[in-house]
């Protein structure tokens, strides 16, 4: 299917003219392998077998119920994270572990749809921006500290890369919007190769998993 | 060494032979991450992604389509997905905070062609502009781009065609310039 109105002329200014368009940079090769490279030797934070996300997501479903019920029935002040803090509570060791799972597939999604954002608005210097990636930065630290705390917590590397996030949490919600802290904060991600790592621990899997109220 | 050998290596396990394949499509990857997200860093972690699933996946890759082909579908995919996410993250946010500053307030006050063909490109619908990018400013062909999208290839052409004239009207203050 082709425009009726095609007009070559257009097309070829259009073209020309279209090639100032997000202009890429020469691409920075070495430092992105570095990267890829590190984040291979971490993936596997959070294994789950395919026929396991199912039982995940299943399992997603039947939490949001327990903690509704718990909620409705005892009306508690608090958060989700704390719902599923206190079905975890009662949980038996195996249950616990697969619901820390969830909650922890939940934050880290939630956490890199945050730091995702924050690196791409860094450009902006917007002080409204920093407030409010700050505020949302101190509402991420309490579920990383809660996270750190658990019994539930054993994977060593699940808790190496919570104390990196913590430490650029910190830092994003201490921030005055400076540039000097802007660079401050992408130095320390891109050394401690935080990003990557998050993405490698968040297993792809149903939606309810992933993604599901984090977005 | 020709690529089947070399992705061959790959999934053999030869760390070498993944740098090889790296190197191989890293520009192409990157340059259309950076067109689509217009951020460096956005498509740094784009392209990083990219790689670090296609050398996960590539158990999976049959050989009955080029390998580039293949990367450039796990690429579109990426990008597309994580501006979704971007995206929607933003609003949320503006919805929560009433914001006014992110927006196109300058729209029909900008009188540079440049910044008016930006916005006009932004403003496209994401399918749209995604075939235009590919297409116009990257040189892919419809082939590649159906592949990439999983779409057919008249529907790139038509998706270039609508997107081409929707440029064309956003830019009609300026028909001077190409009617010459």
């Amino acid at each position: 299917m082709t425009d009726q109105h095609e007009d070559p002329k257009f097309e070829q200014w259009l073209k020309d003219a279209a090639k100032a368009y997000h202009v890429p940079h020469p691409t920075p090769r070495d430092e992105m392998w570095n990267r890829i490279a590190a984040a291979r030797r971490n993936k596997h934070v959070i294994e789950l077998r395919p026929w396991m996300r199912w039982v995940v997501a299943a399992a997603a479903v039947l939490i949001l119920g327990i903690g509704i019920g718990r909620w409705t029935a005892h009306q508690p002040a608090g958060t989700g994270t704390t719902t599923v803090a206190a079905v975890t509570d009662s949980a038996s060791p195996s249950e616990s572990d697969l619901l820390y799972q969830i909650a922890a597939t939940q934050y880290l999604s939630h956490t890199e749809a945050f730091l995702t954002s924050f690196r791409a608005d860094i450009g902006s210097h917007r002080a409204a921006n920093s407030v409010r990636f700050a505020r949302q930065a101190r509402d991420l630290l309490s579920t990383t500290r809660l996270m750190l705390d658990s019994p539930a917590g054993k994977d060593q590397r699940l808790r190496s890369l919570l104390e990196d996030l913590e430490l650029v949490l910190v830092q994003i919600s201490q921030s005055q919007g400076s540039s000097h802290d802007r660079d401050l904060i992408t130095q320390g991600m891109n050394q401690s190769n935080v990003l990557p790592k998050l993405r490698s621990a968040i297993p792809a899997g149903p939606v309810p998993v992933r993604t599901e109220g984090a977005l | 060494m020709d690529e089947s050998q070399l992705i061959a290596r790959v999934r053999a396990g030869d760390s070498a032979a993944e740098r090889a394949l790296y190197d191989a499509h890293v520009d192409r990857v990157y340059r259309l991450a950076f067109r689509l997200a217009g951020d460096d860093a956005l498509a740094q972690d784009f392209t990083q992604e990219t790689f670090i699933r296609a050398f996960d996946r590539l158990g999976s890759f049959r050989g009955d389509a080029a390998f580039s082909t293949w990367l450039h579908t796990i690429t579109t995919t990426v990008v597309l997905n994580g501006l979704r996410k971007v995206k929607r993250f933003r609003q949320r946010e503006v919805d929560i905070d009433d914001a006014h500053d992110i927006g196109v307030a300058q729209r029909h006050a900008e009188p540079d062609l440049k910044a008016r063909l930006k916005l006009a490109i932004d403003d496209l619908p994401e399918g749209y502009r995604t075939v235009f990018l590919m297409h116009d400013v990257e040189g892919y062909t419809h082939e590649e781009i159906g592949a990439a999208l999983g779409v057919e290839t008249g529907t790139s052409k038509a998706q270039l065609s609508r997107a081409r004239a929707k440029l064309r009207v956003a830019l009609s203050d300026f028909a001077g310039e190409w009617v010459q």
